[in-house]
């Protein structure tokens, strides 16, 4: 008997055409969850808006007159003598943290030293203030800063930038934060 | 001559649409990978926070007496940590002028008190 055999060639062919379009259908659907650069530095952006609102909250005075009078918390540590690490530690390692408290393991860390112009020899001093976790240098960090003016006579501040008879000094408050 | 079987030539030519298809697929998900990095990138580059800072700072204090020492301050740190040229003249009256400048984004502003 002799049986026509054009049909097996057609089915072959037409499950490679099918199989050809699954296979584009799915490399479609799954491009939409590539990780791609891009979506790197939107972490890094909001990790730095979380780092910058936290430094304004701690820099905002209770009172916030314009040229208020009223010391800011940031101000205050600053000003201390020595440096209250741990007011500024419990402060805003809780403020950046708020959303992650309940899983130690999505801590975001933080490492923040003030700048300030020594005024005998117009040299840039960096003094740290508080540490979370040491900074190896392995991690990926963004930086967020807050200039705040403090008192001129404070004694961390005469003894890091110099001693001057003008009543304030500007500092810029500088935290490098990264997520383990 | 004998005659020309040309049925190959479909399946062939079948054969290069097919690849020309999977050739233009692949370009789409290779471009996909870099989708938003310029967006992003731009985003996070302009100094949107560092502006309002030192307008702030400088507004704060246009009442300081001896401008001086501060203003210095303000323009050294700026420059060395932020690699920012920052300049300001507070007036009198309290107004300022307010310049920045980071070599990407230009910003001037002449602020007048309410």
């Amino acid at each position: 008997m002799v049986i026509g055999e054009d049909g097996q060639l057609y089915t072959i062919e037409g499950f490679a055409a099918a199989l050809i379009m699954i296979l584009t259908a799915y490399l479609v659907v799954n491009a939409t969850s590539v990780y791609t650069a891009g979506d790197t530095h939107i972490s890094d952006m909001q990790l730095e808006v979380l780092g910058s609102d936290a430094l304004k909250m701690i820099g905002t005075p209770v009172n916030t007159t314009m040229n208020s009078v009223d010391r800011s918390p940031l101000t205050e540590i600053i000003e201390s003598n020595p440096i209250d690490s741990d007011k500024f530690n419990v402060t805003f390692f809780n403020l950046i943290n708020t959303k992650s408290l309940l899983d130690p393991n999505r801590f975001i860390q933080y490492s923040a030293t003030y700048t300030c112009r020594n005024i005998n020899d117009n040299s840039i001093n960096s003094v740290p203030i508080a540490y979370s976790r040491n900074v190896s240098g392995g991690e990926h960090t963004v930086r967020a800063t807050k200039w705040v003016v403090v008192s001129a006579s404070a004694p961390t501040i005469n003894s890091n930038c110099g001693t001057t008879a003008a009543p304030k000094r500007a500092v810029l408050v500088e935290v490098l934060l990264w997520q383990d | 001559m004998a005659r020309l079987n040309d049925g190959a030539q479909w399946i062939i030519l079948m054969g290069f649409l097919v690849s020309f298809s999977f050739f233009f697929l692949a370009i789409v998900i290779n471009q996909s990978t870099v989708v938003g990095q310029t967006t992003a990138e731009s985003v996070i580059e302009f100094p949107k926070n560092d502006i309002r800072d030192v307008r702030d700072i400088i507004i704060r204090n246009t009442t300081v007496s001896n401008q001086t020492v501060i203003s210095t301050d303000i323009k050294t740190i700026s420059m060395s940590r932020k690699n920012a040229i920052v300049d300001y003249s507070a007036y009198l009256n309290n107004s300022a002028d307010i310049h920045y400048n980071n070599g990407v984004t230009i910003y001037d502003e002449v602020w007048i008190p309410r």
